[in-house]
């Protein structure tokens, strides 16, 4: 059936809202913002053709207000909506809402986000297909009771994640009984508060995995393809922070097996549009179906870098109801590509959210280099929202000469005015562990936090660099012209007193 | 190289020999700088640009014509200080002894007549030896042109004197004509006429230093209102000063964005004034807390230190201080103190500084001398100058205002435009001793105990009247404040009237009782 739409609604806000934005542009459509109070500066709102303000700026106020979402979709005349990433992206009652209001969703269709959000139903559903999963629970757990029933029969360690989630929020590892006493209530708040549902699940913690994920497209008309894997085992708190693909961990072997697991997947549930299949790589390469992400990924741009496939225009494509031109023999896997998450956060103090004005912003560039940036230099990061503040991304004909080249980019990336990822990243991009491959989710955990070690000369430009800066700024300067100017009613007084 | 950018560049090295090493060396080891020296201190690196480097002498005695130094023995131009434009003129010892000739004259009133017509301050380093004798009464014109410049400038833009070196006959009379004098010790001097001349005449036996040194002056004579320890020292402080002066008349001193904050209140003020009322205090201490954070800049600090002037800052405003020093004279105002404070307050309204008084003042100094020095006169002069003042000004009375004294220091119907109290202030007609002699004179006497009964009414009237709230409840006190609320108080006050205008009649000048 083909659905043809002109004017997209952009349910999201920065650098996705801009990666979405730009996409509608290339394809001739009209691109609709939407911004909370606290975004009323946002650059997506700057870079959209139009802009509506949805409501203050908690998101249960405005980007997950579906009523007003649906309603400025028809007073601006959209007739598609792209969700992005979080807020209502795997919400299949918007999905639903959509459908109903004859507004085409750009994503699947709500029964498959209804199979797949269901952990616990996505689990049986990809097991029934032969894909492999995690020993888990596959029962809904009710109180904290039944839930220590479940941990006892699979064995500690357990991870308790919220029913409907992911992305890591709503997730603990339980090492015992205590430990699950401690989590259970956090755990359903926080399920409650990210995903609308205080519905929780459990299973096997498998330690030290890799995370592995493959991009899948499907179309309307029975044709699904997998373009590979990402590598996203550079995590803290489960919240990714480097991706790549490929991963050093998988051979073709693997690739097409996890690969064709994934589409299967994906099948079980007559899956269309981009989705992405998680999966948990054990030591000694086992993979496990972890749960699958029913919407476009943060880390998307890795898979567009290494296979030249516009994710967000075939989406748009399939959503159209337009028939898939690829097909898997035409998926080529061509050199390594890497991202690193640019979050307002402190790493060394623990990754706390840092906001503020950003004061100077200069970003790399140069060959093979791709910024997909949500600010701007004068921008006030707020913090209302998920902290990415921009993605670095970098292509190479292989992964020695990626790194290298990320931390090159990453040498040019100046932010000043908040605390940010940078200065982290470009410390892995060193890390021997990193550079030979020897990675885990336990990544961050296990690496020292070695503070880098500042040279002689790099200590004395910063010390010539802070006295300069206090000087400049502390000075108490009586050539301050802003201070300075005199009143036109007082110098008039002045001049009648001389007549 | 061409050789007319070559001849360029060696006149150029010519002229900053000044007198030659020799002489150079000389000014050296009597622990002064050369006249350079001092105007690259003086000036922020690399702003001096300097005027009439190639001016020579036209004296054709004496052998003269064949002694011809480039510059003729002072340094002129322009230059910056803390981004500042000034002039200055910096009299250059090793040639010719810094001796004034018409040439040397000239190049001074070439920056002075600029100075003028531009609106910028001009700073005089003084180091010279007198007229050019050789020159003879044509160095006097030189000297005449030179006075007459300082009075039109005068009121028109700062001008601030540094006396380095000698200064003596006529000579001194132009630092006199000037707002302020710097000195160093030691090294400089200024007198009319000079130890040898006194004593032919009048047989007093005097050195140099005592007769015209810098503490002489300002100690004894007011005449230095600066006194540093070397040329280093005393261009430092004139720069520093620089930064609380307007260029001009029509200006304001510049503001500096603050880090002391405007709202901060010292409970130690609560504190400072004495239950006693007759315990002396320190109204430094006062100053020091209320007024930005190390921006006192006092002026004539050792001269009639019975009375405090000077400028500070009031959140980054420049604000002149005229206040009594009650550890001093018990802060009466003499002869001296009273011309010391007409000055300052002229300097100020002159140049747009707000005036702030605070008042502690039990009345002027009785006695024999003061009277027969003619103190009613003197006492005149801050009278007249505060009633002339059209600058905003704000008045705290921290503790006595007692008598012509409440009238004199900035009241409501002298112009105050802001009139605080604290309430340790007691403003009343006398104080209460004397005020009760005069008025029970006979019941005292007829009393059977006196000192008792004298005692009871003393402090019957210190309590009805030795308050602030007589005055208060006549509105000739705008507010009675809390010492601690001093500071936020006058910036709040200080904002308020910034703008204010207001004049004089039309006239030619005033006459200040001189």
């Amino acid at each position: 059936m083909k659905r043809p739409f002109k004017k997209v609604l952009i349910a999201n806000r920065g650098e996705i809202a801009l990666r979405i934005i730009r996409g509608c542009h290339e394809m001739g459509m009209k691109a609709v913002a939407v911004y909370s109070e606290a975004d009323r500066e946002s650059l997506h709102v700057y870079r959209a053709d139009e802009a509506y303000n949805i409501g203050p700026a908690p998101a249960e106020q405005s980007y997950l207000d579906t009523e007003t979402i649906i309603e400025t979709a028809k007073k601006a005349g959209c007739d598609a909506i792209h969700p992005g990433y979080g807020f209502l992206a795997e919400s299949a009652d918007f999905a639903q809402r959509c459908l109903d209001e004859g507004i085409v969703f750009i994503g699947p269709g709500p029964e498959a986000m209804r199979a797949m959000g269901d952990k616990t139903l996505a689990r049986k559903k990809v097991s029934k297909a032969g894909v492999p999963t995690i020993p888990g629970i596959n029962r809904g757990l009710n109180s904290v009771e039944s839930m220590k029933n479940c941990a006892r029969e699979i064995g500690y360690p357990v991870l308790i994640k919220a029913a409907l989630g992911g992305g890591g929020k709503g997730m603990r590892v339980c090492n015992n009984e205590d430990d699950l006493n401690a989590s259970y209530e956090l755990c359903k708040k926080e399920a409650q508060s990210s995903f609308g549902s205080p519905k929780l699940y459990l299973e096997k913690y498998i330690d030290k995995p890799r995370h592995i994920e493959f991009q899948i497209l499907a179309d309307d008309y029975g044709n699904t393809i997998h373009l590979g894997e990402r590598e996203c085992s550079i995590q803290r708190r489960h919240q990714k922070l480097i991706e790549e693909s490929p991963s050093t961990a998988i051979d073709e072997r693997l690739r097409s097996e996890m690969g064709e697991a994934a589409v299967a997947a994906a099948k079980s549930v007559g899956y269309t549009n981009a989705g992405t299949i998680e999966f948990l790589l054990d030591g000694d390469k086992n993979f496990y179906f972890l749960e699958m992400n029913t919407r476009l990924q943060v880390e998307h741009p890795v898979t567009e870098m290494i296979t030249g496939i516009d994710l967000v225009g075939e989406q748009f494509r399939i959503a159209k109801g337009m028939k898939m031109m690829l097909d898997q023999k035409k998926i080529r896997i061509n050199g390594h590509s890497i991202e690193c998450r640019i979050y307002a956060e402190d790493p060394e103090s623990d990754f706390m959210p840092s906001c503020g004005k950003i004061e100077i912003l200069r970003e790399p560039a140069g060959p093979w280099v791709r910024v997909d940036s949500g600010v701007y230099q004068g921008y006030e990061v707020a913090v209302y929202y998920d902290p990415i503040i921009a993605k670095l991304i970098v292509w190479a004909e292989d992964r020695m000469t990626a790194i290298n080249r990320m931390h090159r980019a990453l040498s040019e990336y100046i932010i000043t005015g908040i605390k940010t990822t940078i200065d982290f990243h470009r410390s892995v991009m060193k890390d021997e562990r990193f550079r030979r491959g020897d990675i885990n989710t336990h990544f961050i955990d296990e690496t020292e936090r070695r503070d880098r070690k500042y040279t002689s000369t790099e200590k004395k430009a910063a010390a010539i660099v802070a006295a300069l800066f206090y000087h400049e700024n502390n000075q108490e300067r009586v050539d301050d012209k802003a201070l300075n100017r005199i009143s036109p009613w007082k110098l008039a007084g002045r001049r009648e007193s001389l007549d | 190289m061409n050789d007319g950018i070559k001849r360029l560049h060696q006149l150029r090295e010519k002229s900053k020999e000044g007198g030659g090493k020799e002489r150079i060396k000389r000014q050296h080891d009597a622990g002064k700088l050369t006249a350079s020296e001092r105007i690259e201190l003086l000036l922020d690196p690399d702003t001096f640009q300097e005027f009439d480097a190639y001016v020579t002498h036209r004296i054709h005695d004496f052998g003269m014509e064949k002694r011809k130094i480039l510059g003729d023995g002072v340094v002129t131009g322009w230059g910056k200080i803390n981004g500042r434009p000034t002039y200055v003129f910096s009299q250059d010892f090793t040639a010719f002894g810094g001796t004034l000739s018409m040439a040397h004259a000239e190049k001074i009133c070439k920056i002075m007549d600029m100075a003028l017509k531009g609106g910028i301050p001009i700073i005089g380093l003084n180091d010279s030896g007198g007229a050019r004798i050789q020159e003879g009464v044509v160095s006097l014109a030189g000297y005449a042109e030179v006075f007459w410049r300082n009075v039109q400038a005068s009121g028109v833009i700062p001008q601030i004197s540094a006396v380095m070196g000698p200064c003596a006959g006529g000579a001194v009379y132009s630092p006199a004509l000037t707002d302020f004098v710097f000195m160093v010790n030691k090294t400089s001097y200024m007198f009319i006429t000079g130890p040898d001349v006194v004593r032919a005449v009048t047989h007093e036996d005097v050195s140099f230093d005592g007769l015209g040194g810098a503490r002489v002056h300002a100690e004894k004579s007011g005449v230095a209102h600066f006194i540093a320890d070397s040329d280093e020292e005393c261009i430092d402080e004139i720069r520093r000063f620089f930064d609380y002066l307007p260029l001009n008349n029509m200006e304001d001193p510049p503001r500096i964005r603050s880090t002391d904050d405007a709202e901060r209140m010292d409970e130690e003020l609560n504190h400072i004034v004495p239950e006693n009322p007759n315990q002396p205090y320190e109204m430094k201490e006062i100053i020091e807390r209320v007024f930005d954070r190390e921006s006192f800049l006092e002026v004539q600090r050792l001269y009639a230190q019975n009375i405090i002037v000077g400028f500070a800052r009031l959140d980054g405003r420049v604000v002149g201080i005229v206040a009594q020093q009650p550890s001093v004279l018990a802060g009466c105002l003499d002869i001296d103190a009273s011309i010391k404070g007409a000055r300052f307050v002229r300097f100020c309204d002159a140049f747009n500084i707000p005036i702030i008084v605070f008042e502690d003042v039990p009345g002027f100094l009785p006695g024999i001398s003061q009277e027969h020095g003619g103190i009613i006169k003197h006492g005149a002069k801050l009278l007249y100058a505060l009633c002339e003042a059209t600058v905003p000004r704000i008045t705290v009375i921290t503790r006595k205002s007692y008598g012509g004294a409440y009238c004199v220091l900035s009241s409501k119907q002298i112009r105050g435009d802001l009139n605080f109290a604290w309430p340790s202030a007691e403003i009343a007609v006398m104080g209460p001793e004397g005020a009760i002699n005069i008025i029970y004179r006979r019941e005292i006497a007829s009393s059977k105990n006196p000192e008792k009964m004298r005692e009871e009414l003393v402090e019957e009237y210190r309590k009805k009247f030795a308050n602030p709230y007589v005055a208060a409840a006549r509105g000739y006190i705008d507010d009675v404040i809390e010492p601690k609320e001093t500071r936020p108080k006058l910036i709040k006050g200080l904002e308020l009237i910034e703008n204010k205008r207001d004049k004089l009649p039309p006239k030619k000048h005033g006459n200040i009782p001189l």
